[in-house]
């Protein structure tokens, strides 16, 4: 470890164990790499369907325990964001784009009630639907442009929950 | 390097996500890889405890793994200065990509940020610029981590003096426009022509 002085920091070569083996020779050339990676994902895809539907049944069961004027407004919150943030961040990888797109759009409604913004109902219930619109094998390697009035009208909710409501 | 290959045998490699199932597809892609140690863990505690007792060779961590979110797990193991794992490469996962939580995780010691949902293809690539384009480490009062002013290949040269680290890194409600992998990468090798 080398080290020496550069402006007021001390900086040194690290040369890290994953650098050394990573670089061996041996490995699999990245495009063969990719496609057995591709094989693999396509393995457990089949499997993905009953995950998802087991997840969003979770998902809709922790949304009907929501009580807006409930102190534990954000803990209740956060059991229905777990199981749309651990949606969004497979549907893609495992073929259904728009099933992500709309869990992300849920997502930033659940983020935006956590942080103090007022929790709606119709709007939760919207995005319930969406999901169960994109878990459908129809919709598989669809993407948000191809079901553009849905994903507008997600977008435009969206919009509705960053704004304060209006004052009756 | 165009098309570099790595090889993953023997390395070892933690995949830290309280989502099994997430974890489950990157173990799938890492194993397709070639990677035959791969070690899922749900949580942060459990990271720390298996870089306590043995050498890990690469990090994948979630940015909202509990406890306290892996943003802060890499502070920890970057300050850690007892531990061998101290310089670990470390990637963090995560679907928030705002220009905040991007920062932040560069200011806190990651090597790299990866978006989720994350293809085969960013998962290898990202490990690949890992591997093969290796960076100083720096040591100051307020950071230790992988330089975050380097050189990629190709890319226009210039650097500027050092007065950019930061006091203390405040790990606090992320803000800004989402970023694309692409701003993200841009945002980790730009630092070195003065670019924030």
């Amino acid at each position: 470890m080398a080290k020496n002085t550069a402006d007021d920091a001390n900086t040194f070569t690290v040369t890290t164990r994953f650098e050394t083996l990573a670089r061996r020779p041996g490995g699999l050339r990245r495009e063969e790499a990719l496609q057995a990676a591709q094989t693999a994902v396509e393995e457990i895809a089949p499997d993905f369907g009953n995950w998802a539907d087991r997840e969003l049944e979770q998902l809709i069961a922790a949304v009907r325990c929501i009580d807006p004027k409930s102190p534990d407004l954000k803990v209740l919150v956060e059991a229905v964001a777990v199981h749309a943030r651990r949606v969004r961040d497979v549907g893609t990888t495992m073929g259904y784009e728009l099933l992500t797109f709309v869990a992300d759009k849920l997502c930033e409604i659940l983020e935006a009630v956590e942080a103090g913004a007022e929790y709606r109902q119709n709007l939760v219930d919207c995005h319930l639907e969406a999901l169960l619109l994109s878990r459908q094998e129809r919709y598989r390697n669809m993407k948000p442009d191809q079901v553009p009035e849905l994903s507008a009208g997600l977008v435009e909710m969206g919009k509705m929950i960053a704004s304060p409501p209006i004052a009756k | 390097m165009a098309n570099p290959t790595i090889n993953f045998r023997d390395l070892v490699i933690v995949v830290a996500d309280p989502n099994s199932y997430f974890c489950m597809v990157i173990h799938g892609m890492l194993r397709s890889f070639g990677a035959n140690k791969v070690i899922e863990i749900r949580d942060g505690l459990g990271v720390l405890q298996i870089l306590n007792n043995q050498k890990v060779d690469v990090v994948l961590c979630d940015a909202r793994l509990p406890p306290y979110g892996g943003l802060k797990l890499a502070h920890a193991i970057r300050n850690n200065r007892n531990n061998e794992n101290r310089t670990v490469p470390i990637l963090v996962l995560t679907s928030d990509t705002r220009s905040s939580t991007v920062k932040t995780a560069r200011d806190v010691g990651a090597n790299m940020v990866l978006t989720k949902p994350t293809s085969p293809a960013s998962l290898y690539d990202r490990l690949a610029w890992i591997a093969f384009n290796p960076r100083k480490f720096v040591d100051t009062e307020t950071y230790f981590g992988p330089d975050r002013r380097f050189k990629i290949e190709g890319y226009p040269g210039g650097v500027g003096r050092r007065k950019g680290d930061k006091a203390a890194v405040e790990i606090g409600d992320a803000e800004g426009p989402a970023l694309s992998q692409g701003d993200i990468d841009s945002l980790f090798s730009n630092a070195r022509t003065g670019q924030e």
